[in-house]
């Protein structure tokens, strides 16, 4: 296999996978709670499904509104060129590429707040509010863990941080680095809007936040939008994946089923999350993300002592 | 520089057409002819020295002390001088379509200063010597006074008005303190001869360090410096706003870069103290804005929070430059200066969109507006991508900036010397983009989308051509900068090697050219992504049947425009994680809840200090009794001491 196609055959293999993460999630809550639960492809059921059905919008609606799906696929898209998803080099690099990850991420976010904001729901306007909130603490900490990995692997783009250098330096600092990997997963299910920060099977509308804001859409609109949603939560799996076990000097094939491995691993890890706590009051969310940045912030001290 | 003077001079004959014709609209078109031709000439000579890197110089004999008055145009000067004149220029022409509103008010003085105050604020920048540079200081001062009070019939303009002149003369007094420490020895008080005595560490150096701190500081209003800005720019009107918040305020930024281009290298602590108060800046400035219900004074705070980001920027450059960096030095101070730039224009259109709403709606209280995107479309449009733009989003302006700043800390943090801490600062602007990004999706969802929540956002219409073009012509200006960042970044990081006082070294600057080219490609990636997503969507949206109903209720059918979330609803989780520093008392009940914000500098610091001199002072008013008896009284008491003084002194 060429070296210079894995970048562009991980980023295929993410995307035709992303709609897997979510059902492996499922399927393990369901096993460890004593059901049988779903299949793990019920999200391609449901996206097919989503296609065909017919759309309703809210009449106050504007353009915001029909934006969403557009700028959350694209913008989601456009991150995970950044991320070295076959665990070694991005379809994309430059230096300072971290900062459009985060920003394009955020891109997506702001049309998916304006798009609630636009019904003019009151529950949507709340989901909104909680949004931002937890996605402002959670930038802040998702930068605590970069900059660590900027300063022990002395690179500025993604590619780097996540790629070569970073294998050699779990042999030397490999404290810091596993600290940074566990608060990278506490910010990912909250990034995410996994337990326990939020719960995407709940059915009331008061205690959601993803969900909520997403009450409105329908039809392929829905269906895109949760297929976005999929697509971040794996590249975001895919990183702390490379990041947790940098596999950067291993056979491209090798590499690919890594980043397979790393999917299924990081799905079964929400689930059993999820299985295991309840989702936490609202109150207590930014305590919970405080907490993945003190781990972060534990690993950038010991980087810079 | 001659076609800089044929510029300015077209500004002052501009102020003239308004104050000779009293107004009018022959007076207005004059006005506006003159003013772009002015701008357009001065741009030119500005964007040929940034270009060239090249520095023009002219003289003005002067009987004065001091000697003769030195002006001169350098890269430095150049990229602010632009910035002056294109917000100046555009806010001037936004000014005569946005006074028009006013029928009270004639609005031709106002016009006349306006073209002064930019005029002034050129002069500021291409002043080489001190008299010059206090001239005009003291005349973009006042001209700022002026325009702030152009509504003095409301008590709000005058206290605004009141509380900024007395804190511009506090940052006057230090300015006034500066020069003096650097011209004790010398008669000459070109900036050039100035430098020669202050490039040694000294206590003259460290004073003079200190006071650029102070006097440049209460003009660039940083916390805690930053309480005049809020009043003045929520009472003046919104093109005087757009003009401050936009260039005004990045005067300070100025006087800081050039105290550094003049004394060198500053000393760490110089830089870590620009760095820190930058942070903390940034962080207060936008959680104080999230806290805010009035358009143009969350916008002000918004201004606090940027000139926080162009301090770490600043910081970063001082920061290198102390610990022996030039080429990471000329990043970070070219960061500061293109975060001017990029801040001028989207902060401007900012003002621009919130005065047109506030012209039309008659409000400017989030809570009373809403559902103007329908209104409005244009100026939604405009303010959309303003939005988008100071929240530092891709691909427009904010963000190119923005990442320069992030990746000058980044590269700090890969250095062995204490220089590395400088990457805490990504996290905070991490916070601060996030903090940013809520505040913004709060205004723009609670005044542009869902419906109105007053009668008043009802009969909002689109203004006139006069208020949407001048915020058109930026919001392109933001989108081009954001899309092809590398014409801008080559020319800024000639200013800031420029203050840094070497040549950028050519392979850090290919460098960073060249990564300017990979944002440039990353924008267009984005851009075309999301060409792709909307075809997508669009194929799968025709083959399904769409239509309209009401927004799902949870099985409600009879919502009504006040169950929408509200301003203050929606910042309340943020700001309940902040407690105590954010700023808001919040009054909960069973059916209500409203929040009130409050400045923690000027009400909870200031006001109260300010009280107390008011009490002692008061006491002392005993003395002044306004009788000439009493007087005659001291004067014969004074002598008697006097005369006291000098018998015990025994005649020595």
């Amino acid at each position: 296999m060429p070296e210079r196609a894995t970048p562009v055959l991980a980023l295929i293999l993410t995307l035709l996978l992303a709609p897997l993460v979510p059902g492996v999630a499922a399927r393990t809550r369901a096993v460890l709670t004593g059901r049988r639960g779903s299949p793990i492809w019920q999200l391609y059921a449901d996206l097919w499904k989503l296609f065909r059905r017919g759309i309703v919008y809210a009449r106050v609606t504007t353009i915001p509104f029909r934006l969403v799906p557009v700028v959350a696929l694209a913008a989601i898209v456009a991150a995970s060129l950044l991320v070295p998803l076959d665990g070694r080099t991005s379809v994309f690099a430059f230096p300072g590429d971290v900062v459009a990850f985060v920003y394009t991420l955020a891109l997506a976010r702001f049309v998916l707040v304006l798009g609630a904001l636009d019904t003019g729901s009151s529950f949507e306007g709340m989901g909104a509010s909680r949004e931002v909130t937890f996605a402002a603490l959670v930038e802040f900490a998702l930068f605590l863990c970069f900059a660590a990995l900027s300063v022990v692997t002395h690179q500025l783009s993604l590619s780097g941080m996540a790629g070569v250098t970073l294998a050699d330096r779990w042999m030397t600092a490999a404290p810091a680095l596993s600290l940074v990997a566990a608060g990278l997963f506490i910010l990912l299910l909250a990034e995410c809007s996994r337990s326990p920060v939020d719960d995407p099977t709940t059915h009331l509308e008061l205690t959601m936040i993803h969900e909520v804001m997403i009450l409105d859409h329908s039809g392929p609109d829905l269906g895109v939008i949760l297929y976005a949603s999929a697509v971040r939560l794996s590249v975001l799996a895919a990183l702390l994946g490379r990041i947790a076990w940098p596999v950067a000097k291993l056979a491209p094939a090798l590499r690919l089923a890594a980043l397979v491995a790393a999917l299924v691993l990081v799905g079964v890890l929400v689930g059993i999350v999820e299985a295991s706590m309840a989702r936490l009051k609202l109150a207590k969310v930014p305590l919970y993300i405080a907490g993945g940045a003190a781990l972060s912030a534990f690993g950038l001290v010991l980087l810079l002592r | 520089m001659t076609l800089l003077w044929i510029g300015l001079g077209s500004l002052v004959l501009a102020a003239a057409v308004q104050l000779a014709l009293r107004g009018g609209g022959r007076a207005d078109r004059l006005f506006a002819i003159l003013v772009l031709a002015g701008a357009a000439l001065g741009i030119a000579t500005a964007i040929g020295v940034l270009r060239d890197g090249t520095t023009l110089t002219a003289t003005i004999p002067s009987m004065l002390p001091g000697g003769n008055w030195a002006l001169g145009l350098d890269p430095l000067s150049a990229a602010f001088l632009i910035a002056i004149l294109g917000v100046g220029a555009l806010s001037a022409t936004y000014g005569i379509g946005y006074m028009r509103y006013d029928e009270e008010i004639a609005p031709w003085p106002s016009h006349a200063f306006f073209a002064l105050e930019v005029a002034a604020l050129s002069l500021v920048v291409c002043a080489r010597s001190v008299m010059p540079f206090m001239g005009a200081w003291e005349l973009m001062a006042i001209g700022s006074l002026l325009l702030i009070l152009t509504e003095y019939r409301h008590a709000e303009a005058r206290r605004a008005g009141f509380i900024y002149i007395v804190a511009t003369h506090v940052g006057t007094l230090a300015l006034f303190a500066l020069f003096a420490t650097l011209a004790r020895n010398t008669g000459d008080w070109t900036f050039g001869a100035l430098a020669q005595g202050t490039r040694e560490p000294s206590a003259a150096r460290t004073a003079v360090l200190a006071l650029a701190l102070l006097g440049f500081g209460v003009k660039a209003g940083f916390v805690p410096l930053h309480f005049w800005l809020p009043p003045a720019h929520a009472a003046a009107p919104s093109h005087v706003s757009a003009l401050m918040s936009g260039v005004v305020i990045k005067i300070g930024i100025y006087g800081l870069l050039r105290v550094v281009w003049l004394v060198g290298a500053p000393p760490p602590w110089w830089g870590w103290t620009v760095f820190a108060i930058g942070t903390f800046s940034a962080i207060f400035g936008v959680l104080w804005a999230l806290a805010q219900h009035d358009v143009k004074r969350l916008l002000a705070y918004h201004s606090v929070e940027n000139i926080g980001i162009i301090l770490m920027g600043l910081g970063l450059g001082a920061l290198a430059s102390a610990y022996g960096h030039p080429a990471l030095a000329a990043i970070g101070y070219g960061a500061a200066v293109l975060h001017t730039m990029n801040h001028a224009l989207f902060k401007s259109l900012l003002f621009f969109c919130a005065g047109a709403v506030y012209r039309e709606a008659r409000t400017r209280d989030l809570e009373l507006l809403g559902g103007l995107a329908r209104r409005m479309p244009v100026i939604w449009l405009a303010f959309a991508i303003g939005a988008a733009a100071i929240v530092g989003l891709p691909p427009f302006n904010g963000f190119v900036s923005e990442w320069l700043v992030y990746r000058g800390l980044l590269q700090a943090g890969q250095s062995a010397d204490t220089l590395r801490l400088a990457v805490l600062g990504t996290p905070a602007l991490a916070l601060v983009g996030g903090l940013a990004l809520a505040c913004f999706a709060k205004v723009a969802g609670v005044v542009f989308l869902g419906t109105s929540r007053s009668p008043r956002a009802d009969q909002a219409r689109e203004p006139s051509a006069l208020l949407r073009l001048p915020a058109i012509v930026i919001a392109s200006v933001c989108v081009a900068i954001g899309v092809a960042p590398p014409f801008v970044i080559g020319v800024m990081l000639r200013a800031g090697g420029f203050v840094e006082s070497v040549a950028v070294d050519p392979g850090s600057a290919a460098d960073v050219s060249r990564s300017a080219w990979q944002v440039a490609a990353f924008a267009l990636v984005l851009l075309v992504a999301i060409g792709v997503a909307a075809f997508l969507m669009h194929r799968l949206r025709v083959r399904v049947s769409r239509r309209v109903s009401d927004t799902w209720g949870c099985g409600y059918a009879a919502a009504t425009p006040r169950m929408q979330y509200t301003a203050s609803s929606f910042a309340a989780p943020l700001l309940d994680v902040f407690g105590a520093a954010s700023g808001v008392r919040t009054h909960r009940g069973p059916t209500v809840f409203h929040s009130e914000p409050f400045d923690l500098a000027l009400d909870r610091a200031i006001a109260p200090a300010w009280a107390s001199v008011r009490r002692v002072a008061m006491r002392l008013r005993r003395l002044q009794q306004g009788r000439l008896r009493t007087y005659l009284v001291y004067a014969v008491a004074t002598l008697t001491v006097l005369l006291g003084y000098l018998v015990v002194r025994g005649g020595a």
